[in-house]
Parts: structure tokens; sequence; C-alpha cells
């Protein structure tokens, strides 16, 4: 059993069978248990560790269907709707459960009712498992009637009341009248018998949504090597593919979710860039994320363990999709190599995507700002397929460069010799290398956004008087930025922050660009 | 069909094997080199040294010769870059990929720096890998694709796994497709004579002083025309074929007007004269200008640019 502390004294948190049949419960204090059994073994509970197990066991529950919850602290709630036939009936579906999660170690009891309320009671308290879905009403009372009132999920004060005046199941609720009842204990009573009864609807919230698209399929022995894995997922992508199809859509994002034998689930998720059908295409991509995750875990990127005996493919974005067109005129060359250019840098897209990791292949967008770290926007290219042109006009700035080729993500404090109070830098000394400079042009005034508003904390922190070299960020100061060569043609773009006056702190310089 | 159309498609299939004549392949649209003469510019320096120019399925390599020259180098690249998709379709794609490490170092690419090579940072795809492997294979793959224009590599880390395997797996790669892969060596800087691969091209490049401009009363001139140092370090073509001058460093200017590269006198740090005459900024990049520059500079009391100036007219 486990045992917390629980104000002030240890107390027994939950107890296995055999303590619970030596009759020792939970709620009491360690030392009365030991002083009844001097040999038992406690340990500290780990509430923690008990919901990350609980979690991972509810997302292995998803091999029997896709909408599965938690229900805390030591229950999951699966909705099996329309979906027992394929276990073949609902004794068989509760009967593999219980089995399943023996064989992993767990003592579980399971039940199937047609609402979230009757299942728990019925799991927990009730002696037949099953209530099966088209009973009467009359037939649920009597199924439900003899389970005493714990089964209504109610509060142990609530309990203990009903308890004084002699109510101990729920069929001493239901045979009496409702008002007296209401009056004297509330409302919550009845509305959660109605629960219980169907009478009103309750639904549970799975962990994660139900998914557009799914196939699966089951396999007698579990499969351990890459090979027949890989031909499984072609074949689920193809059916998947014809799914799609009939619909006329293609997926954004799928999902390959690999359900262990013993307990643990593996997922595998791509992102697409265009909506995509074509199973030699989606196995490519589902490929190139096993070699990146080979690549960290040499010997086992499946995380096999004895294999896996069911693969599902779900879809989880889909986007409507036409039929490819091809274009027949006089240009056809041009038309088809455009459009084929297209669909191949979408290729190449959705390829580096899936090994390096989606927000690593980006491209440009630009922005109405004259910041110059945020005049550009770096956003993944899987979600950009058409972005305009950033400069609509030829280069008509003469031809200097205005803006440098190379930025630095954080400008580097540099130290410099400058006449005051706006003179261009003389000499300047970066990563500790004194650089004279031979040519300069500037100073091009920054300033920061004045119809921003400055966020409130940095508000209240300069109001405070905020101590110098405290972490928060200092409001944006105006910045004069130079162009500036040193004698050796190396050319910088570097800028002085913040304007020089008498109460202002020093204005301090940074590097913060290089040009060709 | 009518007339004018067949017409069209005539011309438009003669024109197709035409092409296929010239390249001696089915190869796609771009594919072809430079016209003679004119990879760099017209005429240049480089375009003398380099006469068989700049082939387009093929690797060239850029390495700084300092490590201060990283973004000249970058540069000296995204001219190449430039060149190269003059000359491809027009919706082609420039693929630059930046291993974390070169993005730390020498700072992340900017959209709007690319103006000056006149390029569009809407055609940019830009990759970030994080280590050596996927950095060779990422520019793999992108050289493998159609619709990539030219691919720009950046590697890091990754230098001291460059060697004759990785670069011949990339060269190979860029013949398939014909497309230039341009392999910026980030991380070697000054070590482009120990680099032993299997490019077509290697370069090496450093900063060059910029023909100064003038500034209105300002102590300091204004810095002009991006210019850059180029050694040729290797050019594969054929076994007759031997570089002159291996380690001299060619000055070249770039023109963004032309986007072309074109020849810089390469002064040396120039006396101040106050008493130089105001001149227009046309004036100056015109043609004529860089010869009478020379004569600018002497024009006040400036003995020592008079008699360099001498000396090149004589010598060239």
């Amino acid at each position: 059993m486990t045992i917390a502390k629980v104000k002030s004294t240890q107390r027994l948190v939950a107890v296995d069978r055999e303590a619970a049949g030596l009759g020792l419960k939970a709620g009491q204090t360690l030392a009365d248990a030991r002083a009844m059994y001097p040999g038992l073994c406690a340990e500290a509970a780990d509430p923690r560790g008990e919901a990350a197990t609980l979690a991972e066991l509810a997302d292995w529950c998803r091999r029997f269907t896709p909408l599965a919850a938690l229900d805390a602290p030591n229950g999951i709630m699966l909705d099996v709707t329309g979906a027992t036939h394929l276990f073949g009936g609902e004794e068989k579906l509760v009967g593999e459960i219980a089995t399943r999660l023996a064989a992993q170690g767990f003592w579980a009891q399971a039940a199937i009712a047609a609402t979230p309320e009757a299942a728990w009671a019925l799991a927990r308290f009730g002696k037949t498992r099953i209530a099966a879905a088209d009973l009467t009403e009359a037939a649920l009372v009597r199924l439900l009637g003899p389970l005493p009132l714990a089964a209504l999920r109610l509060d142990a004060a609530l309990l203990g009341g009903l308890a004084q005046a002699g109510l101990r199941r729920i069929d001493d609720i239901l045979l009496r009248p409702r008002a007296p009842l209401t009056a004297r204990f509330g409302p919550h009573l009845h509305a959660r018998l109605d629960a219980l009864l169907g009478r009103s609807k309750t639904p549970i919230s799975p962990r994660f949504e139900a998914p557009a698209y799914i196939v699966e399929q089951r396999f007698a022995e579990p499969l351990m090597r890459r090979e027949p894995i890989e031909a499984s997922l072609l074949a689920l992508a193809e059916d998947l593919g014809k799914l799609l199809t009939r619909h006329g859509e293609g997926a954004r994002r799928l999902e390959a979710s690999l359900f262990r034998c013993d307990g643990k689930v593996h997922h595998i998720e791509i992102g697409t860039s265009r909506p995509l059908r074509d199973p030699a295409l989606i196995l490519r991509l589902f490929r190139e994320k096993i070699e990146a995750a080979s690549a960290l875990n040499e010997d086992d990127p499946l995380e096999r363990g004895y294999g896996f005996d069911v693969i599902r493919l779900a879809v989880l974005a889909a986007e409507p999709q036409d039929q490819d067109q091809i274009a027949w005129d006089v240009a056809w060359d041009a038309a088809w190599d455009d459009g084929f250019e297209a669909a191949d840098l979408a290729k190449l897209i959705d390829r580096l995507g899936a090994r390096l990791g989606l927000r690593r292949v980006t491209r440009l967008r630009a922005h109405e700002t004259h910041v110059p770290e945020f005049a550009v926007a770096a956003i993944p290219a899987a979600y950009a397929p058409k972005l305009p042109a950033l400069f609509v006009d030829p280069p008509t700035d003469g031809v200097l460069p205005a803006r440098p080729l190379r930025l630095l993500q954080r400008p580097e404090p540099i130290e410099t010799l400058a006449e005051v109070p706006d003179g261009p830098p003389l000499q300047f000394r970066w990563r500790r290398v004194l650089h004279h400079v031979v040519a300069i042009e500037g100073p091009e005034r920054i300033a920061p956004e004045w119809w921003r508003e400055e966020a409130d904390f940095i508000k209240s922190e300069r109001d405070a008087g905020g101590k110098p070299g405290s972490t928060f960020p200092h409001p944006a100061l105006t910045r004069d930025y130079f162009r500036a060569e040193n004698a050796e043609g190396q050319r910088f773009w570097l800028y002085r922050e913040g304007l020089f006056s008498p109460q202002a702190p020093r204005p301090r310089w940074f590097m913060h660009g290089f040009f060709a | 069909m009518s007339p004018g159309g067949r017409a069209a498609e005539l011309s438009f299939l003669r024109a197709r094997i035409a092409r296929i004549a010239a390249d001696g392949t089915l190869a796609p649209r771009f594919g072809g080199v430079f016209p003679r003469g004119q990879a760099f510019g017209v005429a240049t320096i480089l375009d003398k040294i380099l006469p068989q120019g700049l082939a387009a399925g093929a690797l060239h390599e850029i390495v700084a010769a300092r490590p201060h020259d990283a973004a000249a180098a970058t540069g000296f690249t995204l001219a190449l870059a430039a060149r190269f998709l003059g000359e491809a379709p027009a919706r082609s794609a420039l693929i630059w990929i930046v291993e974390a490490m070169a993005g730390r170092e020498t700072g992340e690419p900017y959209g709007p720096g690319l103006r000056l090579y006149g390029l569009d940072p809407a055609r940019l795809v830009l990759v970030h890998p994080q280590t050596p492997q996927e950095t060779f294979w990422a520019i793999e793959e992108a050289l493998k694709c159609r619709a990539a224009g030219v691919v720009v590599g950046e590697i890091w880390r990754a230098a001291k796994a460059y060697d004759l395997t990785a670069s011949r797996r990339l060269l190979l790669a860029a013949q398939k497709q014909r497309r230039p892969g341009l392999l910026l060596a980030a991380g070697l800087a000054g070590h482009a004579g120990e680099l032993s691969s299997g490019a077509t091209t290697r370069f090496e490049v450093r900063g060059a002083l910029s023909p100064h401009l003038p500034s209105a009363g300002a102590r300091l001139p204004l810095p002009g025309l991006t210019a850059f140092a180029v050694r040729i370090a290797k050019a594969r073509a054929g076994p007759a074929f031997a570089i002159p001058d291996k380690d001299m460093f060619w000055p070249v200017l770039w023109d963004p007007a032309k986007a072309s590269f074109r020849d810089a006198i390469s002064l040396p740090q120039p006396a101040f004269s106050r008493h130089r005459p105001p001149v227009a900024q046309d004036a100056l990049l015109a043609e004529e200008a860089l010869l009478i520059r020379p004569r600018i500079w002497s024009a006040g009391d400036d003995r020592q640019g008079e008699e360099h100036a001498k000396a090149r007219r004589g010598r060239s």
C-alpha cells in the first residue's frame, strides 16, 4: 500500500486487495495500521507518476476506440458507441480489455453501459458488468438499484447525511418522492440520478479529438521487423487514399499510431504543405521521419518492444483537393513544367520538413514595420505555399545597399570611439579585434514604434526604479544605424542605442549585421 | 488546327530540337552554361582567367580568406547565385541551407539584403539543419529537386567531414539535374589551401576596399560599390588547363544595376584630399570614370595617387 503525509500524520492512501481483506482502509493512520500488522510494507505515494501511468494507459486504450478520456484518479472512460461489433460483441470487448490489462500487471474491472455514469457505477460496485444498450428504463433500474449510494459519485458529507437518514442504496432514492429529498439534500442528488439513468446526457471529454479518417489493421501476431511494418503502412495508405478520393479531400496532417501489445503506443506524425493522397508519397514521408528517429536511436527507432499488433493511420487535418489538371495548349511545355515545378518544390519542402522538423524550413514574408528585425518574418514553408513577392519594384535605391546581407540574432555590444553627441564611430572593438573606420554612411535613425503601448510590466518596473543589471527588458530606444567600412574592406552595420542627453545614461553601441 | 496555331507549334518544336541538339541530352530547360566569356560580367578579369565560365551542373566552393571575411564570401556566393538565377526559369527557387552553427557565428541571412543582388526574398527557401549529416543530406536533396534554381549550402562543423566522398556525392547530384551547387565553407576560413574535394571550382574571397564616394561635408567618405578580392584556387577544365597566377587575389566590383561583376582598379588607401571637386554619382559609375578616377585623387596635392595612376596606365 502507499502512504502519504496528510495534515502532519502519515496516512494510508491506497491499499491493495490483500490489505483490504485484512481490514485496512484508506485514510487510516500508518501508526494504527502498523499497530495491527507490524509486518506491513508501505511505499510513498507518487501521484504524478500514477497520473503519468494512467495517461499512458489511456493512450494505449485508444486501440479500442479513438475516444478515450481520463477518469482520475484511477479510471479510464472509453466511448465505444458503434464499435463493439468489431470486437465480437460487448462481452468479448469487456473480457479482452480485462485480460490485456491483467497481462500488463494491472488489476482492472471493466463495464459497459449506455451512459458514462452507469458504466462508472457498474465497474466499481456492480456484480454484472454489461448493461446492454437497448435496456428499458425499468430493466436499468432493476440492474442499478441494489448498488450503494457511493455509486452516484457523491461527496462524503452528502453520503454521511444520507446514511443518517437511512438511505443507503439507489433503490431507496428512486422510490421516494423527489421534492423532500431535494429540499433536504440539494438538487445535486437528483441531477446525478438522472444522468445515471440516461434522462440527461453528459458527454465525456476525450483526451484527443476523433480524427476525420481512420484506417487500421490488426494482426494476429505482433510485427517486429521493419519491412512488414512499412508494407502494412503502404497498404493502409492505399486504403486511406481511396477513402480520401471518394470524399474529394487530401490529407494535410497524418498520424500513424503503432500500438504495442505490452501497453505502449508509438506515434509518428507528419505534415505536408499541400493536400496529399498518393500512397507512395505518404509512405516516403513516414520513412523520412523514421530515418530521423533512427539517427537518434540506432537500434530501435520505433521502440518495438515485443512487437506491434495494431497499426492505425489517421488523418488529423484534411483539405479539399481536386484532381490534378493538365493544361493542353500550345504552350503546354511551359504549363507542364510550371505545374510540376511547383509540385516538385512542395515535395522537397515536405521531405526536408519530415526529416528536420517543419519549423526548420522557412520562407520569408514582409511585415509593415521599419524595425529591421521584424521587417521580414520567417514562416514555415509548409504553411506558406503562395507568398507574394516581397519587393514589388526592382531595386531602385541606387546601387548602394541599404540593408545588410546577414543579421545577427542578438546584436553584440561593441566599444567605440565616437564624437558626442551623435558623431559616427571612428574606431570600434568587436570580438576583441580593433577596427579602424575608413568610410562611413549614416546615421539612419530608426525609432521604436511610438504607437505601440509599452507592456504594463515594463512600465511598472521603470516607475519603481529598476535596479541596474536587472533582467527586465528595458523599453526600446531610438537607434542610429551606421554602415561602416574598415581598412580591410569589411563592411558592418552597427548602431548606437539611445540618444545622448545629460540625464540619460551613456548610450551603448551594438553590432547588428554585415554587408558583403 | 488554324495555320497560326500550327506555325506557333512548329516554331516551338524547332526551338526544342535546337535546345536538345545544343545540350546533347534531353535536359530540362535550364542547364546551359553562360554565353562564352560572360559568366561573371562582360569580359571581366575573372572571365579571362576562367574562359570556360561557370558550369551549371557542377559544384562550386567558396571559402573566406579570414574569419572576418565570412560576409564577403556570402556576398560573392549570392552574386554568383544571382548570375545563375538570371539564366534559370522565372519562378525557380533559391534554396539556402544554413547550418545552425554558421547562423550563430556569422549571422542569419537577412531578406532585405538580397535586394542588392536583384533577388526577391520571396523566392528564397531557408533550411536550418542542426547537425553536419543533416546539412549534407539537405544539400543533396535540394540538388535533386527540379524546381530549385540554385542551391547554396553553408557548412560549418561539417567542414571537417567534407572530403572527397561527400563532395563527390553532391557533385553527382548536381550533374544529374544540371543544377549549380554553391558550397559556402564558412567554417574553413583561411584553410582554402588544405581543402581537397571533388568540386569543380574553388574561390577564396576576402573583403576589399570599395571605391569611396565623396561625402558632403563629413570627415569620412562614403563606402561605394561592393568590392571583393577573389582568388581562384581550383578550376577543373581539362588536363591542359592551368590557372595563371594562382596566388593572386583579383579585385572585382559588383554592379547591381547590371547584375554583373566588373573590374576594379585596385587603389591603395587614398590620402584624403580636401580639395576634391564634387562629382555626380552616375558619373562615377560610368565606365570611363573608373579610368579617370586616378586623376580625381590627384586633383589636390596627392602626388602618391598620381604616381600610382601613371604606373597603372602604363601597365594596362
